[in-house]
């Protein structure tokens, strides 16, 4: 089974590779770029939140603090992209750090609360800045070459997923942060630091979204705060990590993939309805969490978690009732 | 610009009785289902916008509709709660994660939903108090005080007080301060934990609800609205402690002083950032609340 896995893994990994060699439409390439670079933020966002257990509801501050880090490093401080890449990195971390410090030591719902906030706080500071340009954005200095997008990010999340592999599931480290989750009092008493550990957590689920936020940047060459800073990029990631499976890194790819999937199709062919995604969103993560609150990865591959549920009392009276109920505002004005 | 300062006080008392209610009806929905609601701005939006469209209708002043969209919003709330309980209650995954993600989720929702029903476009309720305003002139200083915020401010005041005899006086309220305190020992004690989580979840909708209207008559409603109130929202519960009712009053006023303070000295747009600085310093320093009372 193991090897079967790591066998898939890497025909994946070398059929992404030479897939810029084979395909040379651009518009697929681009599609590909972005679609990488999704499963880079949803893995990164399971980090804090399936992991950990503490749900970060702004994980697209740490997007877009990378993203302008870049951008006001290379077109203010005229830096090279190479230098300023690390820069985003370590912007969206010291962020962390300074939010982390305060709300982690607290239950999950500040936890979820403050990084909301912050997210719309960061987006406000972006729209009234003179640095950033305000609502206007910023345009980086135009690099044109699609086949040194899709490589550097696909390294870029190649590196991200093996090191959490890595940390997550071989390293102790993994095993601390789910303990914490399980039941924070008693990983205390097992001599573990929460505190710690959680603020370890958060910042290595922030590095990696600044540093795609920055390669973001460089190869979008405009940035503006409903773009990289909205609430789109917090509400994706939710929904990805959701959708795949929380606490894993295979579910939030595959649910990564799958939305990012759908989303390019939804916007080719309904792009006039674009608020017609933002609700579709929005009900996927609220069917998931009723009907596969594992995720589709915890219910199709990983079942053995099923089998702790001791009685499940079914409530069929109360699901019909709900669902339209959910419809009802609309229909009330 | 200091004569500007007992009308920004004023201003931000008035408007701060407003936000008690939401405030107080949100904390007290956390007491007893232990979540957080994030839909909260978003029951305001759509209370706000059920008065502004029955008004366009019926051309009555939007006062005279908050009980039916209490009753309406109470409703909605009561059939919605039974699912949020499911979640919650459920024992696969996390269920106190799910039902955090759960009410994110609805909140995207609904904000989609009223994106695509009225539009980007920001409105305001009129009403037969909003043109009315009166001074007030102690010592020597000229205060304007507007009816409308004037009647928003009685009405806060009959709402808490409500809330405050539910709570303490009736069996209805015992059982929801017994489920706040321990939800297992309460529900061992008769405690219908699902019955009166649904009727505190519409009571608390039905309040959201009825405040959207009246601050649709003070400020403006837009459907994008709901994010800003859910940030107030939050920043009530944590300033006064999570949990703690007694706090609420005082946290409220204080945001509502922040505001108008803003909105005549500072930037308006800053708002949210001096909301999100004080919340980030009583977080550093006293995370329980002001008054170190929270859970």
């Amino acid at each position: 089974m193991k090897n079967r896995g790591a066998t898939i893994l890497a025909i994946i990994g070398a059929a992404l590779l030479i897939l810029p060699l084979v395909v040379h439409d651009t518009f697929v390439l681009r599609v590909l770029t972005e679609g990488v670079m999704w499963i880079g933020l949803a893995i990164a966002f399971d980090v804090i939140a399936g992991y950990t257990g503490y749900l970060n509801f702004g994980h697209g501050a740490f997007f877009g603090i990378g993203a302008y880090t870049i951008g006001i490093l290379m077109m203010q401080a005229h830096l090279p992209f190479w230098a300023a890449l690390p820069a985003g990195g370590v912007a969206a971390g010291i962020v962390a750090l300074i939010a982390g410090i305060p709300t982690l030591r607290l239950k999950g719902a500040y936890f979820a609360i403050a990084t909301w906030a912050l997210s719309r706080a960061i987006q406000q500071l972006a729209l009234n800045m003179e640095m950033t340009g305000g609502p206007d954005g910023m345009r980086l200095e135009a690099f044109l070459n699609p086949q040194f997008f899709y490589y550097l990010m696909l390294i870029t999340v190649g590196a991200t997923f093996a090191i959490l592999w890595y940390l997550l599931e071989r390293a102790p480290f993994g095993l601390k942060l789910k303990a914490i989750r399980e039941d924070e009092e008693g990983a205390k008493a097992l001599g573990l630091n929460p505190t710690k550990l959680k603020m370890q957590s958060f910042i290595l689920s922030a590095l990696p979204t600044g540093i795609l936020g920055g390669i973001y940047a460089y190869w979008i060459t405009f940035i503006d705060p409903s773009s990289t800073l909205g609430d789109l990029v917090s509400d994706q990631a939710v929904v990805m990590v959701v959708f795949g499976g929380m606490g894993t890194l295979f579910g939030p790819a595959l649910g990564a993939i799958l939305i990012f999937a759908f989303k390019t199709i939804f916007w080719a062919y309904l792009s006039d309805f674009q608020l017609l995604y933002l609700i579709i969103l929005g009900a996927l993560i609220a069917i998931s969490v009723i009907f596969i609150p594992n995720g589709l990865w915890g219910t199709l591959v990983k079942r053995k978690a099923g089998a702790t549920r001791p009685e499940q009392k079914a409530e069929p009276a109360s699901e019909p009732a709900a669902l339209s109920a959910v419809a009802a505002p609309e229909e009330g004005n | 610009m200091m004569e500007l300062l007992p009308q920004a006080l004023t201003d931000g008392i008035l408007l701060g009785g407003i936000y008690i209610t939401i405030a107080i009806a949100f904390s007290l929905t956390y007491g007893v289902m232990h979540v957080i609601d994030f839909a909260v701005g978003e029951w305001i939006m759509f209370g706000a916008f059920t008065g502004y469209y029955l008004n366009k209708w019926t051309g009555l002043d939007p006062f005279l509709f908050l009980p039916v969209i209490f009753v309406l919003y109470f409703g909605v709330g009561y059939v919605i709660q039974p699912v949020i309980h499911r979640v919650l209650s459920g024992t696969k995954g996390n269920p106190f994660l799910m039902g955090l993600v759960f009410t994110f989720g609805l909140a995207i929702m609904f904000r989609g939903l009223a994106l695509t029903a009225f539009g980007f476009y920001s409105n305001s309720i009129p009403s037969a108090f909003s043109e009315g305003s009166f001074n007030l002139e102690p010592l020597g200083l000229t205060v304007t005080i507007p009816t409308v915020r004037l009647v928003g401010l009685a009405y806060a005041l009959g709402i808490t007080l409500i809330l405050h005899y539910l709570l303490k006086k009736t069996n209805f309220g015992l059982g929801v301060r017994a489920l706040a305190q321990h939800k297992d020992a309460a529900g061992l004690m008769g405690v219908n934990s699902k019955r009166t989580g649904s009727y505190v979840y519409g009571i608390y909708v039905g309040i959201s609800a009825m405040t959207g209207v009246l601050l649709g008559c003070i400020l403006s409603i837009g459907a994008q609205m709901g994010n800003e109130y859910t940030i107030f929202a939050f920043f009530v519960v944590v300033l006064a402690g999570m949990g703690y009712l007694a706090g609420v009053p005082w946290a409220a006023l204080l945001l509502g002083l922040v505001q108008s303070i803003f909105m005549i000295y500072f930037n308006p747009s800053h708002t949210l950032l001096a909301v999100f600085a004080i919340l980030y310093i009583i977080l550093l320093i006293s995370p329980r609340g002001l008054f170190g009372k929270g859970v």
